[in-house]
């Protein structure tokens, strides 16, 4: 069962502690995480790619205007929209079957389920600092901007997926 | 009709990613110069693959007429080239002074390129060319025909593209000065024609008349860059200066081959503004 009113709850969290906290922080260049995506990433995932597609652009558009991102968000995020059941069949092997009763992220362990949010993650954010230095002048400090920045995130990430798999989905 | 609306409506979702998708990159890419700028040379170097394919096929075409057009260009420099050193030897026989337009033209020297892309119908129009870094084009170095006719300006390279900013884009301004005298004016295109640009700020003593030349004043370029010729004036409402229309020199729609223009004392001239600036 997903219960979709603590979700929107959890989103609106999730939202306010990136504009609020973790994007005033200022530990270095190269370590800047974000958990914002995981609104698009924990969305559930029997619902049509267009509603997912549609909340993505909402949430990129509100972290554009909250932190004046100019696109930057919104573009990087909504590709998430797209990937997120190619991704999760590709680091699960599982898919969403007709008939099936319950969501398919409540049937995923809490590993599966940080493997499944490691990897958007790591998506989301090659595409966010490739995107944001558009240029690969310095490779080796994007890429280390992109690792650390996604370890960062994961970490934050971590008892918010915990919650998720307690509190919103259960089996 | 009735397909067109099944196949709409199967690759719909598809069609608004793309469409929410582009919406983003655009106001991600116009927001800065910087992304402008950078997103703009990306995007043309991709597109350049293709159209260079495209172009590749025009150019053999046309090889016959630019052939033509090229002797006819070298045999106009070997005679000016044989009029100035005749002009030298005559100078340095009579007298230890050497010609100021030696030293000049010495500070300048021309990498070819060949254009693979390039807008003409937008109001903030592009070029990209087939050299880059790699072929020693910088940012800010000046671009010409083979004519001498003034195109624009490289505003980012890649290793092997570069791209110009050319008249035909607003943003663009560039000092020039009425062939044969000493006043200067400014030079911008308002996006209306594509074979026209406008001078503004033309001293009222310098009585532009129609036919007369306008070349470009910068350090990044040699003198005798043609912008255009004057087609009308206008004196403006305090009397004190000119607003002139120029037809534009260049065939700006029918770019081949170009010129990237390298000055090579800039980086003294850039290091000695940037002391007085600071």
């Amino acid at each position: 069962m997903f219960k979709n009113l603590s979700y929107i709850w959890m989103a609106v969290i999730i939202m306010l502690v990136q504009i609020f906290l973790l994007d005033e922080l200022s530990i270095a260049m190269w370590l800047r995480p974000m958990i914002f995506p995981l609104v698009v990433i924990l969305l559930q995932m029997e619902w049509a790619t267009i509603w997912a597609l549609l909340v993505s652009t909402l949430v990129g558009v509100v972290m554009d205007v909250s932190l004046g991102g100019s696109g930057l968000y919104t573009a990087t995020l909504v590709p998430l929209a797209m990937m997120r059941r190619a991704t999760l069949y590709l680091v699960t092997k599982r898919s969403i079957e007709p008939g099936d009763q319950t969501s398919v992220l409540s049937r995923l362990g809490i590993n599966q389920l940080m493997a499944y949010a490691t990897a958007m993650l790591a998506i989301h954010h090659t595409l966010f600092f490739t995107m944001e230095a558009l240029s690969f002048a310095h490779p080796m400090r994007l890429l280390a901007t992109i690792v650390c920045s996604t370890l960062a995130s994961v970490v934050v990430a971590s008892p918010i997926i915990k919650i998720f798999t307690q509190k919103i989905v259960s089996k | 009709m009735h397909r067109l609306i099944e196949f709409i409506k199967r690759i719909y979702v598809i069609l608004l990613f793309l469409l929410i998708e582009g919406i983003a990159v655009w106001c991600y890419a116009t927001a800065t110069p910087y992304t402008e700028s950078k997103i703009l040379a990306r995007t043309s170097a991709m597109g350049s693959a293709i159209s260079g394919a495209i172009t590749d096929v025009r150019n053999f075409v046309s090889l016959p007429e630019q052939n033509e057009e090229l002797t006819q260009r070298v045999a106009e420099l070997e005679e000016e080239l044989q009029r100035r050193d005749a002009a030298l030897e005559e100078l340095t026989a009579e007298s230890s002074y050497k010609p100021i337009v030696d030293s000049l033209d010495a500070k300048f020297s021309f990498h070819p390129a060949r254009v693979v892309a390039m807008t003409t119908n937008r109001r903030h129009n592009y070029i990209v060319l087939d050299r880059g870094r790699e072929s020693g084009i910088r940012k800010d170095m000046g671009v010409i025909t083979p004519n001498r006719e003034f195109v624009g300006t490289v505003v980012e390279c890649s290793e092997d593209y570069s791209v110009v900013m050319p008249l035909l884009n607003t943003r663009f301004k560039i000092g020039g000065r009425l062939v044969g005298s000493d006043y200067v004016c400014s030079i911008y295109w308002d996006g209306t024609s594509r074979y026209e640009v406008t001078a503004v700020e033309l001293s009222k003593y310098a009585e532009p008349r129609k036919g007369m030349v306008i070349n470009v004043e910068s350090d990044r370029l040699p003198l005798d860059v043609k912008i255009g010729e004057i087609k009308s004036s206008e004196i403006n409402a305090s009397k004190s200066a000119y607003s002139v229309e120029l037809a534009i020199a260049a065939e700006m729609q029918n770019l081949n081959n170009v010129l990237v223009v390298e000055n090579k004392d800039q980086q003294q001239i850039d290091e000695l503004v940037s002391l007085f600036e600071n």
